[in-house]
């Protein structure tokens, strides 16, 4: 019928839905969280903080924070479930009991008490300046820094802390320690405030030419938070930690992580296994499509009949749906996933991070291909209209058999580009743990220290899916222009 | 036969566009309204396909009022031409002929294509049944376009200045093409090309602001001053 089939289009998106539903369901299983009942514990971490918990050269969960959350697992006799989540929302996720506790270096301080309650301290540590061996003579502590640019993790207790005693400082905040490495090696840092127990095990890890600065600014207990309601809880988990600490499991367990630097073969850059780092891009990134496909094929399912709505301005429903649309466009991504997934739990609807990333897309999507298909509608000359009314045709096969085919077929190359573009938003999803292949590029990179190679291949495998769409955009394009419809 | 009776329309903005319009158009027949832009003729045309609906006076196709007739019956009595065509781009030549009798008249694939194979051939055009309008050329556009309205059978078919984009050469190989199919339909030209009107029709009307200024044979009426 026309130059470019739509029916294999519309074939080939489905086949492309299969697949990437297929290897969905083989790697998401443990990505969906089960109902917390009272024989698991189900405990909260980043997987990106070494050594308290990232990921082995196995692709599994290991570090300090892993091995006491087993033992205290071990002591309550409850079935130990781990969630690898974004530090952003990790207390959020606890409020809304998304999971029974944080084990996940935490300190204690007095904003974080107000809204959870936290057991007694279970390992001690402090925020500790570190600078560029170059810089050794030069810096001696922090008293020397006024003016100078140094990093922290973004919302970790050290950032608060520097703006009210040495508001002098200029702050650069990092979402990762790998980042915050790369900026002291670029010189763009002049030095970074981290965890001095875990900024000397990742120095070490790293091969990093870093030293310690001076004393420690303050002391941290770290402990384990949960909810004010879980007083049960807390008192058993309280009642592991005393006897972990009195059968000096505890120091058995700090010495195996924190063993000072010297111990480790010098200047031996921690490494992943090959196979092991494929797995986690190849599953980072089967996700990653899952997510992208399936909004784009959901989100166009729902376009079609908002952008004819829109269109055709039927009363109150096109006010509604044009105030929803603006509404959508006009507000980040990423809020609209913490509002799905942390919102959607206080009327009653608990998401899993994976139905919640493939909802917030789905709206998204729907709410620019509406648009997208609402222009179609619009550069249709309204002359086609009339000359089909004019053969006899009802108002209904005017739009089958005419408008839509010629609306669609304009849409169609920036229907693509929404597609591309909405692949590429998928990364955002991390924050609200859905292990997409950025954040399995950061697990690699937190235990490799080798973030150009690793996001290199991120881009490259982005470029794999993107480009082909965008060429196929292209030819649409051409061919619609070739059969001159209007405006295209 | 197709009956004008006191017609007048008046745009929303408030111009009056025709003023108490009244004519006949007798059976097989070329018939012409003629007159210069701005004149009314495009607004008179809407007004006959129900387009636009006056605010007085009637249209009257063998003594019933249009605006109470069975549509599907009035669209297959009364079919037009408009000056830009609006062939369908997406569908080749031979679908754009299809259309209407496969979802009008509800006949077969088949059995329409084979009527508008017979049509395109009276044309001259079968050779680009398989074309998409934008690959023909403006002269063959404006045939198709023709045959898909008269694929319907129509009693009036409407043309809207179509001679406007064809050259001398084609303008009158065009007329002499009306002529022959005027047995079967009859014609209603508005044009602004009087020569043009001359040649073919027999009668017709001259409009300017929205009146009619004179009625008759075009040779008399299309005399200037």
């Amino acid at each position: 019928m026309a130059c470019f089939n739509s029916r294999s289009i519309k074939y080939g998106l489905l086949r492309m839905l299969l697949i990437a539903s297929m290897i969905g369901g083989v790697i998401l299983k443990p990505l969906l969280l089960p109902a917390s009942e009272k024989t698991t514990l189900t405990v909260a971490l980043t997987g990106k903080f070494p050594p308290f918990s990232f990921y082995s050269e196995k692709g599994e969960l290991a570090g300090f924070d892993v091995d006491v959350a087993k033992e205290i697992a071990g002591h309550l006799e409850r079935e130990l479930v781990l969630v690898a989540t974004e530090w952003d929302g990790i207390i959020a996720g606890l409020l809304l009991k998304k999971y029974d506790a944080v084990i996940g270096a935490m300190a204690i301080t007095p904003e974080r008490s107000k809204k959870v309650n936290f057991s007694q301290p279970y390992a001690y540590s402090g925020a500790q300046l570190f600078i560029h061996r170059q810089k050794e003579g030069k810096i001696r502590d922090i008293h020397d820094l006024p003016g100078a640019r140094v990093g922290v993790g973004l919302g970790e207790t050290y950032e608060q802390f520097l703006r009210e005693k040495h508001p002098a400082i200029e702050l650069v905040t990092y979402k990762a320690m790998t980042d915050i490495f790369q900026d002291v090696l670029n010189g763009r840092l002049d030095g970074f405030v981290t965890d001095r127990l875990v900024g000397s095990y990742q120095i070490g890890q790293g091969g990093m030419p870093f030293v310690a600065a001076g004393p420690l600014l303050y002391e941290e207990q770290l402990a384990i938070p949960v909810t004010k309601d879980n007083n049960e809880l807390l008192g058993r988990i309280n009642g592991a930690l005393r006897q972990m600490e009195k059968s000096g499991e505890l120091k058995v367990l700090h010495d195996k992580w924190f063993a000072p630097p010297s111990k480790k073969e010098a200047g031996a850059v921690s490494q992943m296994a090959a196979p092991v780092v494929v797995k986690k891009l190849l599953r980072g990134f089967g996700i990653t499509l899952l997510v992208g496909l399936s909004s784009c094929f959901l989100g166009l399912m729902a376009a079609i009949p908002f952008g004819i709505i829109l269109h055709r301005k039927i009363d109150y429903l096109t006010a509604l749906l044009r105030f929803w649309n603006d509404f959508i466009r006009a507000t980040p991504l990423l809020i609209q996933l913490f509002f799905v997934y942390f919102g959607a739990p206080q009327i009653g609807i608990v998401l899993s991070p994976l139905q919640a990333a493939i909802i917030t897309l789905t709206i998204n999507a729907a709410a620019y291909m509406a648009e997208v298909i609402r222009s179609g509608l619009l550069a249709v000359d309204y002359g086609q209209n009339l000359a089909g009314i004019a053969l006899g045709l009802t108002k209904f096969h005017v739009f089958r058999f005419v408008v839509w085919p010629q609306a669609f077929r304009i849409a169609l190359p920036p229907l693509m580009n929404a597609v591309v573009a909405l692949i590429k938003e998928t990364s955002l999803i991390a924050v609200i743990s859905v292990a997409e292949v950025i954040r399995e590029a950061q697990s690699i990179i937190s235990v490799t220290y080798n973030p150009i190679k690793y996001y290199f291949i991120v881009g490259l495998l982005f470029f794999i899916i993107s480009f082909p769409l965008m060429k196929l955009s292209g030819r649409m394009e051409r061919n619609i222009k070739a059969k001159g419809f209007s405006h295209a | 036969m197709l009956k004008i009776e006191g017609l007048s329309y008046t745009y929303p903005g408030g111009l009056q566009a025709l003023k108490n319009i009244q004519f006949e158009v007798p059976p097989q027949e070329i018939f012409s309204i003629m007159g210069r832009s701005g004149s009314g003729k495009t607004t008179l045309l809407k007004c006959i396909v129900k387009f636009l609906k006056p605010d007085r006076g009637r249209i009257e196709l063998h003594g019933q009022d249009i605006f109470q007739m069975d549509e599907r019956r009035f669209r297959q009595s009364i079919g037009i031409v408009f000056q830009n065509l609006y062939l369908f781009p997406h569908l080749t030549v031979m679908e754009n002929m299809t259309l209407a009798p496969m979802q009008v008249l509800k006949k077969s694939k088949r059995e329409a294509e084979e009527e508008a194979m017979a049509t395109l051939k009276r044309l001259g055009i079968e050779a680009i049944r398989q074309s998409y309008p934008s690959q023909i050329s403006g002269g063959q556009a404006q045939r198709v376009a023709i045959a898909r309205a008269l694929i319907l059978k129509p009693q009036y078919l409407l043309l809207d200045e179509p001679t406007s984009a064809l050259d001398v050469e084609t303008t009158d190989e065009f007329g002499r093409w009306l002529l022959d199919l005027k047995a079967e339909t009859t014609f209603v030209i508005v044009t602004h090309d009087v020569p043009f009107a001359a040649k073919i029709a027999t009668s017709g009307v001259l409009m300017a602001g929205g009146e009619i200024k004179a009625r008759g044979s075009v040779q008399e009426i299309g005399q200037p001053g």
